[in-house]
């Protein structure tokens, strides 16, 4: 296993009390592998990643359990010198605003070439060339000429692709990207994630997509791992999962993309909102939006029971993810 | 300047300028008047012929001297009909968002005309104005920015019968709120909070009230849900459809989600760089799409369905749309169109049912503005 995220717990204390935004999430990727990590705002499915790539604000942030092993080695104990040759060299991080992630008074060459002046101490010269190349990698046109350009000369679409290769510069093993298409086009979307896709394969790198798209989640993923309140719910291989949920969360999520059969009806919709993070319901968390709930619910916390059905490896945290499975 | 007068020229030969029953009112009390009379059901409400509106680009700051223009929308005609939803769809930029302030009278059309029952909008102040903004509402996409933080839900939804007085009188504002509240499925004793008090869903159910409030007849939704989370995206969806038939609305909804488009109109338009490129029922649009970006827009959406993965033919775009300011000539996307040829550069096509189609009964024949209108096989997801 490349990264092997295992019991991981953050909370956020903040005036009105302390938030726990992740409690107790366990995933893993391998090399060559896309996971999709699916939820809603809220679920945790960012902090998760800003905690594995050690980009968490601490202080309000505060990690206070668990074990992030990358290559073998836990990250959470590293000093901050440390972690920062690991970040951008061996795990790199693609976020979803490229115009707000980008320096606007240094011209994207500068950027991009600052990974190997700061990474591989080469020259300003050989660090430029560099970046030419990168450009020419993510297919920007004329990439000799626009590598002097600064991040507002280019549309949305070429600076998500400054950002790619701004993370592939090192040959990462690991990326993570966050939303890395919710702010584009589809057309361009599109283009994006196909690029995203061929390269991953090219490099072999693991690959977290974090999003909330379950059409971009269909067209890439290999796993998926379905966040609600800070937890996994439900975590299985993609084919498995749009064909039968064990879990009513992904079941409702599923049920609520309009399909064409239930024109002019209504609209399947979970009920209710997501929970405050200050106040998570006891037991299972979905409990008060759930179609299935019943007493167990409201004062159990289910673990990740193993759905032993499958003859994949997949996990779904419902007490009664076998009626879920079958119905 | 003499781009903008050749850019006229191409407006005024759109063939749909007809079929608009104008109604000649002279004093504002006819006008007003004129502005009460019912609309049947399925009859045109609102009519749009050859809408223009170019943004000035200006260089210098004290001597501001016009360098071109950004043309958002650069003549675009349609029909909305009483009691339909009709869906704008088109990716960022292509000018949806300023049909939509243009209808609203928020912005002034550059040229071209806006008939709402027969009378201009574009060309009416005073009362018959207020009149017409009073039945034409809007619901925006941000439910962050668009209540403002200082004010009560009470004085939010509330607001407009201050400028709109006849429609609840002072002493009945305050059960008239409590019962827009309840209508959009709010407790009707959130009255006195504040918006921060409230999720994103529930904030969207507070402008969809304050949109209702004046008895409208007509409500733009400007991407209403693309700022919900998917769970709640739903609800919403659901709330707008019932209200439609409480209220007997016409709804112009604009998003560039391509399946919720689908799932509430009953005709969508395709927008491209400030022209409509093709429209159509939802049913004609969506499975025999005849302009190559109706094309191309389906097939980029990504179907929520791993199995599709495999036998699914993408139609990738190459680059980026271009810019408003400087759109390709003839027709403007034939920039990143598989089919192009010199006729697409020379030759603005019309929004028309392309000739071939014109005397068979296909679903294929609505009108698209592309020279080279033919059907193509897409897998996508609505």
């Amino acid at each position: 296993m490349l990264l092997d995220v295992h019991d991981l717990h953050v909370e956020f204390h903040t005036r009105d009390g302390v938030a726990r935004a992740v409690n107790g999430v366990s995933y893993g990727v391998d090399e060559g592998e896309t996971l999709a990590v699916l939820g809603e705002s809220g679920s945790g499915k960012s902090v998760t990643a800003q905690a594995i790539m050690g980009i968490l604000d601490v202080p309000p942030g505060r990690i206070t359990g668990g074990e992030v092993i990358f290559k073998g080695r836990d990250l959470l104990p590293l000093k901050e010198e440390q972690r920062r040759k690991v970040r951008g060299a061996e795990m790199a991080m693609i976020f979803q605003d490229a115009l707000s992630s980008l320096n606007p008074v240094l011209s994207v060459g500068d950027q991009l070439g600052e990974m190997f002046t700061v990474h591989r101490g080469m020259s300003k010269k050989d660090a430029r060339a560099k970046a030419v190349e990168l450009m020419d990698r993510v297919r920007i046109p004329a990439a000799r000429e626009r590598v002097r350009q600064y991040p507002h000369q280019f549309s949305g679409g070429m600076r998500q692709r400054i950002m790619i290769a701004m993370a592939l510069a090192l040959e990462p093993a690991l990326i993570i990207a966050d939303e890395p298409t919710t702010a584009l086009d589809v057309t361009v979307q599109a283009q994006v994630m196909e690029l995203l896709a061929e390269l991953q394969r090219e490099y072999r790198m693991g690959l977290i997509l974090i999003t909330h798209d379950l059409g971009v989640v269909a067209d890439v993923a290999d796993r998926i791992a379905v966040m609600y309140a800070g937890r996994i719910v439900e975590s299985a291989p993609v084919h498995d999962i749009y064909k039968a949920p064990a879990h009513p969360y992904t079941r409702g999520l599923l049920d609520s993309i309009p399909r064409l059969d239930q024109k002019g009806r209504e609209l399947y919709a979970i009920k209710g909102l997501p929970p405050n993070l200050m106040d998570i319901p006891p037991g299972c968390a979905f409990h008060p939006r759930c179609p299935m709930a019943r007493d167990v619910c409201r004062t159990d916390e289910p673990p990740l029971y193993e759905v032993t059905e499958s003859e994949t490896d997949r996990g779904s945290a419902c007490h009664f993810w076998r009626e879920c499975l079958h119905g | 300047m003499a781009e903008l007068s050749k850019n006229d020229e191409q407006v005024g030969t759109t063939p749909n300028v007809s079929g608009v029953e104008v109604v000649e009112a002279r004093t504002e009390a006819e006008e007003v008047a004129a502005l009460e009379v019912p609309v049947e059901r399925g009859e045109p409400i609102l009519q749009v012929r050859n809408l223009v509106k170019h943004f000035p680009l200006t260089q210098g700051i004290l001597f501001k001297k016009s360098v071109g223009a950004v043309k958002a929308v650069d003549g675009i005609s349609f029909d909305l009909y009483q009691g339909e939803t009709l869906g704008i769809v088109g990716e960022s930029g292509c000018g949806k968002s300023t049909v939509a302030r243009l209808l609203m009278n928020l912005e002034r059309a550059t040229a071209g005309e806006i008939f709402y029952k027969g009378q201009d909008i574009t060309r009416l102040s005073g009362k018959a104005l207020k009149a017409v903004r009073r039945n034409i509402q809007m619901v925006f996409q941000d439910p962050y920015t668009s209540l403002n933080p200082r004010m009560t839900v009470g004085d939010i939804i509330g607001e407009p019968f201050e400028i709109h007085p006849e429609v609840a009188p002072k002493g009945d504002r305050r059960k008239k709120v409590q019962d827009l509240l309840d209508v959009v499925g709010l407790n009707p004793e959130y009255i006195n909070r504040y918006p921060h008090q409230f999720s994103g869903g529930q904030r969207q159910r507070i402008g969809i009230a304050r949109g209702l409030a004046l008895n409208p007849e007509i409500i733009i939704c400007d991407e209403p849900v693309s700022a919900l989370d998917v769970s709640v995206q739903a609800q919403v969806i659901n709330l707008m459809e019932g209200l439609q038939n409480e209220f007997n609305l016409s709804y112009l909804f604009i998003a560039h989600d391509l399946s919720i488009v689908r799932h509430i109109s009953d005709r969508v338009g395709v927008m491209y760089l400030g022209k409509m490129a093709e429209i159509g029922t939802d049913a004609q649009i969506y499975d025999h799409p005849t302009h190559p970006y109706t094309q191309a827009l389906l097939s980029a959406v990504p179907v929520p369905d791993p199995e599709a993965r495999a036998n699914r033919e993408r139609i990738i775009l190459t680059g980026d749309v271009p810019s408003p300011a400087n759109p390709p000539s003839g027709c403007r996307f034939r920039t990143r169109c598989w089919k192009a040829q010199d006729k697409c550069a020379e030759e603005v096509p019309l929004l028309a049912v392309p000739e071939r189609f014109k005397d068979s009964d296909t679903p294929a024949a609505h009108e698209s503005a592309c020279h080279f209108a033919e059907e193509k096989d897409v897998v996508h997801a609505a």
